[in-house]
C-alpha cells in the first residue's frame, strides 16, 4: 500500500485493519472486566485511524516506533493477530515470546520497532534509526508516533533539532489525542497546536484530522516520500480522541461526557464506513467487518490455548563472566 | 611494539575499526572537528568523514539514538564527555539499551559503546569528577569496562565495538596521558570480562578499577616496604565481573581491599565485598575492606577534594587493617 | 550473670594482700579461659591472673597500683552481650580451701555462674569471634575454637592463630580434645590451679565441682549421686571425646565416669584415687569436716602434703574462710556415707581392672590420707608413677612432673586414637 492514491483495495484493507483494532480493545476491555487480563492495557479505541493510516503509507523496508498505546501500529502494520494477542496474554508464541507484554511489542521482520511505555522514547529511537539509515545511504525512512503528552518531553525537543540539522529521513507523527493521563493538553502546553513547533526547527508541519484515516495516510505518505529523498524531517499533529480511559485501571471522571460523546460521533470507524458505503456498498463493508472480528475472536482463541513460556535466564544481563545462572 | 598515550591506544583503536567495518560511526559533542577535548578522536574526521559528526548537547537523545541506530545495523561509539552526565544518557541505558535483547526475545543486537571518562582530583568540581560506575554496573544488560592502561584500552575498546551487545566504556581524566606500551602489529581484540593480575602478591589481594589501580600498585610498594605481599588485581570489566579471578586470588591471601572511586555508600566496592562474601567467604581471614569516595558532593579546593577521593595511602592503610 | 574475677592461686600461700601492678586485658576485651588478664605482685614475685572462664572483661574493681586482699575480687567477666550493671553486687569475698589447699576464690555465685557453667550442663557458651577461614581450618581440624585466643582486632581469631594452637599439638589434624577435671574431697576446682598454669594453654579444660563443694549444690545422697550431675556435665561437652583427670574422691568418679562412657573418654589420668581399697586416714578426713578456725584446720592440711612447710597460718586463715557452714555440714553427711567409721565404703577395684581405655595412676610415696600400695591395683596396660617426697597432692606438689606425665597419656591417646 505504497501508491500515493490508495486503491479501493487499500483503502478496504485500511479498514478492516481498524475493525480489527477496535475488536482487540472491545474483547480486551471485556477480558479485563472478567479478570483474565494481567496488568494494565491502553486501548486505543477512537485513535485507529493515526495507526493503520500512517502504517498503510510505510514502504516495506521503513520502520516505525510507537508509544505504549500502539496496538493500531501493530496491526496496521500487518502483524499477525493471534501473535499479537498471544503477547498480550504472554504467551510463549507472542511476538516477544511473552516477556514483552502490549506495551513493548517488537517485530523486526515488519520493521515494526516497537511500543515504547517511556513516554517521549519513541521520538529519538525513530530519530537513531533514521541517522543509521542516512549514515549507511539507504533510501527509507523512519516514522515515530508520539503524544501529546510526549511532545512535552525534552527529548522530543533535541529529537526534531538533530533531525532538522541533520535532515534525517523521520516523520513525526504527534498522535494528539488531548490527554496525557489524566491532564488535559491545554494544561500542557500554551500552545494548542503543536505543529506550529516545527517551523521553529525549520522544517515542515501540519495539522490533519487525525479521525480520517486517508487523511492520515496521505500526509504520512508525503512526508516519508521527502523523508526518503533526503529532503529531512517533517512534523504531523494527527487530532484524534481517546475516548476510553488512559488504561484498564484508569477510573475516568475527568474527560467531560459532552467532549466524549463528540468524538464518538466522529468515530474514525464510522467515517470510513459511510465513505467506503458509498464507493462499495454496504454489503462488502459489512463482509470486510465481520470477517476482521471473525479473525480476531480466533486470534484470541487461538492465543490463549498457546503455552505460556517457560523461564530462561538472560546470558548477557549476567553479572558474573560465564555465569549465565547470575550471582548465585 | 610503540609507547603511545592511554588516548593514542584509544584513537588507535577507533580507526583500526572503523576502518575495518564501515557500519561504525563515532558521534558525541566536539568530538568531531576539536577531535575530542581530550583529543580521543583527532583525526577521525579528516580520514572518515561523516561518520564521525559532532552533536548539539543533547545526550539524552544522543544515546537514545545510539541504542536504535545499533538495533538497525549501525555500530555507533557514542562519547559523553564527561561521566558525570551518565544521569542524562541513564534513562536510554536503563529503559531501552539493557532490555530490548532479552525482551524483544533475541530479535536484536545491540552493538553500542558508551565511552566516558569520571573521576577527580584535578580540581573539575563538583559536576565534574564522579565516578558513577555503580550506576551503571548495577544495569542487566549492559557491559562496563574500565581499562587502566593504554594497551588494555586498544584492545578493549576494540572487544566492545565488536561486542554485540551495549559497553560503556569507562575512562579517567588522568589516564589520557598515561604512557604505555601498545603492539600495533598485534590485531588481537580484547575479552571483556577477564581481570589483570597487576602485581603478584601473597598477602592480601587489592581489587581495584580504572586509576585506581595505579594507587593500588603503589600501596602495594609501600606494603612491599613493610614485608607485606599485596596482589594487584585490575577488574579491567566492572560487569561482567571476572568471578573466578577474584575467589582464586582471595584463596590465595585470605584478606582482600576493594577499591573503587566512586562513593562507597551502595557503590561499587558494596557489590565487591558483597561478591567475596557470597563465593568466598569461607576464605576470608578478615572483613573485606572498602577504599572509595567519601559519601560527599566532590568539592573543587585541592586540600579538600584530596580528603574525598581516595589514594595510595588509603589502599595501604586498609590492607594493613585486613591484615591487622 | 558475671563471674568474679580472682587471685586464687596466684594469691601464694602466706599472702595476705597483693598488689595489681598490670592489668593486660582492658574493659570490653574479649577472653578466653585461661588468658592472662592481670598480674599482681606478692611478697616475692609478680604472678599472674587468668581469666576464669571465657568472657568480656566487665568492671574492673582494683587498679593498677591498688593494694587488695587476696579473697578480694579484681573485676568480672561477663557473658558475651551481658550487661555489667550490678556485677559490682556480686563482689563476694570468701574461699574454699579444704585439700585444693588453695585460698580466695569467691565463690558465691551460684552453679550456673560458675566458669565451668558448660561443664554442668545448662550453661551457654559464648560465642566465639572468629574468621570465616579460621572457622573453616578448626572445623577441619576438629580444633575447638574455644581453646584458641585471638589475635585479631577485638580478639577476633584468625587463621594464624588456629594454626598456632594445630602447631603446638602433635596430632593438629586430629584436634585437641577437653580435659576434665575432678577435684578431690573437701577441694573444690581451684585445687588445679597450679597444674593448669603448667600445662598451658591451647586445651579446653573443664572444671567443674563436686557436689557439696565449691559452689556446687549438696549431693543428697551416696557415691550415686556424686557422679550422676558429673555425668550429665560429661555427656554436655560439645567434643567427640574428652580426657578424664581425677584427684582422691574425683579419682574415683573419673573412673565411674569411664566405665559409664567408654567411648566419650579418651584417658583417664587417677591421681591418689580414692576406691581403691578400704583403708584411709579417716582422723585427717574428720578433722577437715570438723574444724571451724584456721588454727583446727591447719594440722590436717598439713598431713596432706608431704612437706608441712608447704602449708602456713595464711593459708589456713584463706582456706577456713570458704568452709562455712553449709560446706562443712555437706561434706560432713558425704564423708558419713563415703567413709564411715575411717573406712572406704565403695570399692571401684573391679571397674579399675577392667578399665580398657588408656590409663595413667599417679601417686605420692609419702602421701599418708591414702596409701600409694592401692595403686597396685591397675591392670597391666596402665602407667604408674609413684613420685618420691610427694604426699596426697601430686598436682600441687609437683605439678611440672603431673603436667608431664598428663600431656603424654593425652598425646599418646590422640595419637592412637584408641577409643
Amino acid at each position: 500500500m505504497t501508491a500515493n492514491t490508495p486503491s479501493d483495495h487499500d483503502l478496504l484493507e485500511m479498514h478492516r485493519r481498524m475493525v480489527l483494532t477496535r475488536h482487540l480493545e472491545e474483547k480486551l476491555g471485556e477480558m479485563h472486566k472478567a479478570g483474565r487480563t494481567r496488568g494494565p492495557i491502553h486501548r486505543c479505541d477512537g485513535q485507529e485511524a493515526v495507526g493503520v493510516g500512517a502504517t498503510a503509507a510505510m514502504a516495506a523496508d521503513d520502520y516505525v516506533t510507537t508509544t505504549h498505546r500502539g496496538h493500531a501500529v501493530y496491526l496496521g502494520r500487518g502483524l499477525d493477530p493471534r501473535r499479537v494477542v498471544a503477547e498480550i496474554f504472554g504467551r510463549e508464541t507472542g511476538y516477544c515470546g511473552g516477556r514483552g507484554g502490549h506495551m513493548l511489542v517488537g517485530d523486526v521482520e515488519t520493521g515494526m520497532m516497537g511500543g515504547n511505555a517511556i513516554v517521549g522514547a519513541s521520538i529519538p529511537a525513530a530519530t537513531g534509526m533514521a541517522l543509521s539509515m542516512q549514515l549507511r545511504g539507504e533510501a527509507r525512512a523512519a516514522l515515530a508516533v508520539f503524544g501529546d503528552g510526549a511532545a512535552q518531553t525534552g527529548i522530543c525537543h533535541e529529537s526534531m533539532n538533530i533531525a532538522a540539522l541533520w535532515r534525517l529521513p523521520v516523520v513525526f507523527l504527534l498522535e494528539h489525542n488531548a490527554y496525557g493521563l489524566t491532564v488535559h493538553h491545554s494544561a500542557q502546553s500554551s500552545v494548542p497546536d503543536l505543529a506550529v513547533r516545527a517551523a521553529g526547527y525549520g522544517m515542515p508541519g501540519e495539522t490533519i484530522d487525525g479521525n480520517d484515516v486517508l487523511a492520515v495516510y496521505g500526509a504520512v505518505e508525503a512526508a516519508l516520500q521527502r523523508a526518503r529523498r533526503g529532503e529531512g524531517p517533517s512534523l504531523i499533529e494527527a487530532r484524534t480522541y481517546r475516548v476510553e480511559g488512559f488504561s484498564t485501571s484508569d477510573m475516568g471522571g475527568y474527560q467531560p461526557d459532552a467532549e466524549i460523546a463528540e468524538w464518538r460521533a466522529r468515530d474514525p470507524i464510522l467515517l470510513a464506513r459511510a465513505a467506503l458505503v458509498d464507493r462499495l456498498g454496504a454489503g462488502r463493508v459489512e463482509q470486510c467487518e465481520t470477517e476482521a472480528r471473525a479473525e480476531m475472536e480466533a486470534a484470541f482463541e487461538a492465543a490463549l490455548a498457546d503455552p505460556m513460556p517457560a523461564f530462561a535466564p538472560h546470558v548477557a544481563s549476567a553479572p558474573y563472566a560465564a555465569r549465565p545462572e547470575g550471582g548465585r | 611494539m610503540a609507547t603511545m598515550r592511554y588516548a593514542e591506544a584509544l584513537n588507535l583503536a577507533l580507526r583500526e575499526e572503523m576502518a575495518r567495518d564501515d557500519t561504525i560511526f563515532v558521534f558525541g559533542e566536539d568530538i568531531a572537528t576539536y577531535g575530542g577535548v581530550f583529543k580521543v578522536t583527532q583525526g577521525l574526521a579528516e580520514q572518515f568523514g561523516d561518520r564521525v559528526r559532532d552533536t548539539p548537547i543533547s545526550e539524552q537523545t544522543l544515546t537514545a539514538m545510539a541504542v536504535t541506530a545499533a538495533m538497525t545495523g549501525s555500530r555507533p561509539v557514542l562519547e559523553i564527555m564527561y561521566a558525570d552526565f551518565l544521569p542524562l544518557s541513564l534513562d536510554a541505558l536503563v529503559n531501552q539499551a539493557s532490555i530490548y535483547h532479552y525482551i524483544w526475545n533475541e530479535q536484536v543486537t545491540m552493538p553500542f559503546v558508551l565511552r566516558t571518562q569520571g573521576g577527580g582530583g584535578v580540581g573539575t568540581g563538583a559536576q565534574h569528577a564522579k565516578s558513577l560506575d555503580a550506576m551503571v554496573a548495577h544495569i542487566p544488560g549492559l557491559k562496563v569496562v574500565a581499562p587502566v592502561t593504554p594497551a588494555d584500552a586498544r584492545f578493549l575498546l576494540k572487544a566492545a565495538i565488536r561486542d554485540p551487545h551495549p559497553v560503556i566504556f569507562l575512562e579517567h581524566k588522568l589516564l589520557y596521558n598515561l604512557r604505555g606500551e601498545v603492539d600495533e602489529a598485534d590485531d588481537a581484540v580484547g575479552e571483556i570480562g577477564r581481570a589483570r593480575v597487576a602485581r603478584e602478591g601473597r598477602d592480601v589481594t587489592i581489587l581495584a578499577t580504572s586509576r585506581m589501580v595505579l594507587e593500588a600498585e603503589k600501596a602495594a610498594e609501600e606494603l612491599a616496604g613493610e614485608g607485606v605481599s599485596a596482589e594487584v588485581i585490575d577488574l579491567r570489566s566492572l560487569r561482567p565481573l571476572d568471578l573466578d579471578a577474584i575467589t582464586a586470588s582471595v584463596a590465595k591471601t585470605n584478606h582482600a581491599v576493594v577499591v573503587n572511586e566512586g562513593w562507597r555508600f551502595c557503590g561499587y566496592t558494596a557489590e565487591l565485598a558483597a561478591t567475596i562474601m557470597d563465593h568466598a567467604f569461607d576464605d576470608l581471614d578478615a572483613p573485606v575492606e572498602r577504599v572509595a569516595a567519601r559519601d560527599m558532593p566532590i568539592p573543587y579546593a585541592e586540600p579538600l577534594e584530596r580528603e574525598v577521593i581516595p589514594g595510595a595511602a588509603d589502599i595501604a592503610a586498609a590492607a594493613r587493617r585486613a591484615l591487622a | 550473670m558475671a563471674t568474679p574475677i580472682t587471685i586464687g592461686a596466684a594469691g601464694g600461700e602466706y599472702m595476705e594482700s597483693v598488689v595489681v601492678t598490670k592489668w593486660h586485658v582492658s574493659r570490653g576485651a574479649r577472653v578466653c579461659a585461661g588468658d592472662l588478664l592481670a598480674e599482681v605482685e606478692t611478697a616475692k614475685a609478680v604472678t599472674e591472673v587468668e581469666a576464669p572462664c571465657d568472657g568480656v572483661l566487665g568492671e574492673i574493681c582494683a587498679g593498677e597500683g591498688d593494694e587488695i586482699a587476696v579473697d578480694a575480687t579484681l573485676g568480672f567477666l561477663l557473658a558475651e552481650g551481658e550487661d555489667d550493671a550490678g556485677a559490682g553486687g556480686n563482689a563476694g569475698t570468701g574461699g574454699n580451701a579444704g585439700a585444693g589447699g588453695n585460698a580466695g576464690a569467691a565463690r558465691d555465685a551460684p552453679p550456673a555462674a560458675r566458669p565451668e557453667a558448660e561443664a554442668s550442663g545448662g550453661g551457654r557458651t559464648d560465642r566465639v569471634v572468629a574468621s570465616p577461614l579460621a572457622r573453616r581450618r578448626a572445623r577441619a581440624a576438629g580444633l575447638d575454637l574455644r581453646q584458641v585466643t585471638g589475635s585479631g582486632p577485638g580478639g577476633r581469631i584468625k587463621r594464624r592463630d588456629v594454626e598456632a594452637v594445630l602447631a603446638r599439638g602433635p596430632r593438629a589434624a586430629g584436634g585437641a580434645l577437653p580435659v576434665m577435671l575432678l577435684h578431690g574431697f573437701a577441694a573444690d576446682a581451684t585445687t588445679w590451679s597450679g597444674l593448669v598454669a603448667e600445662l598451658g594453654r591451647g586445651r579446653r579444660l573443664i572444671r567443674p565441682d563436686l557436689p557439696g563443694h565449691g559452689a556446687a549444690a549438696p549431693a543428697g545422697g551416696g557415691f550415686e549421686a556424686v557422679v550422676a550431675p558429673l555425668l550429665e556435665a560429661l555427656d554436655a561437652v560439645e567434643a567427640p571425646r574428652l580426657h578424664l583427670v581425677g584427684h582422691s574422691l574425683g579419682g574415683a568418679v573419673a573412673l565411674s565416669l569411664a566405665g559409664a562412657r567408654p567411648a566419650r573418654v579418651a584417658s583417664l589420668t587417677l591421681i591418689a584415687p580414692a576406691g581403691l581399697g578400704p583403708e584411709i586416714d579417716g582422723p585427717a578426713v574428720d578433722g577437715l569436716c570438723r574444724a571451724t578456725r584456721p588454727e583446727s584446720l591447719l594440722p590436717w592440711l598439713r598431713r596432706l602434703v608431704a612437706d608441712p612447710r608447704r602449708i602456713g597460718d595464711d593459708y589456713a586463715r584463706a582456706a577456713m574462710a570458704g568452709r562455712v557452714e553449709a560446706v562443712r555440714a555437706a561434706q560432713a553427711a558425704l564423708a558419713d556415707r563415703l567413709f564411715p567409721d575411717g573406712t572406704q565404703a565403695l570399692d571401684l577395684r573391679s571397674a579399675l581392672a577392667e578399665c580398657p581405655l588408656p590409663l595413667r595412676v599417679i601417686w605420692g610415696r609419702d602421701d599418708a590420707i591414702l596409701p600409694w600400695r592401692q595403686a597396685l591395683a591397675a591392670p597391666g596396660h596402665a602407667a604408674l608413677n609413684l613420685l618420691p617426697g610427694v604426699g596426697h597432692m601430686p598436682h600441687v606438689e609437683a605439678p611440672e612432673l603431673v603436667a608431664r606425665l598428663l600431656r603424654e597419656t593425652v598425646t599418646a591417646a590422640e595419637a592412637t586414637g584408641v577409643q
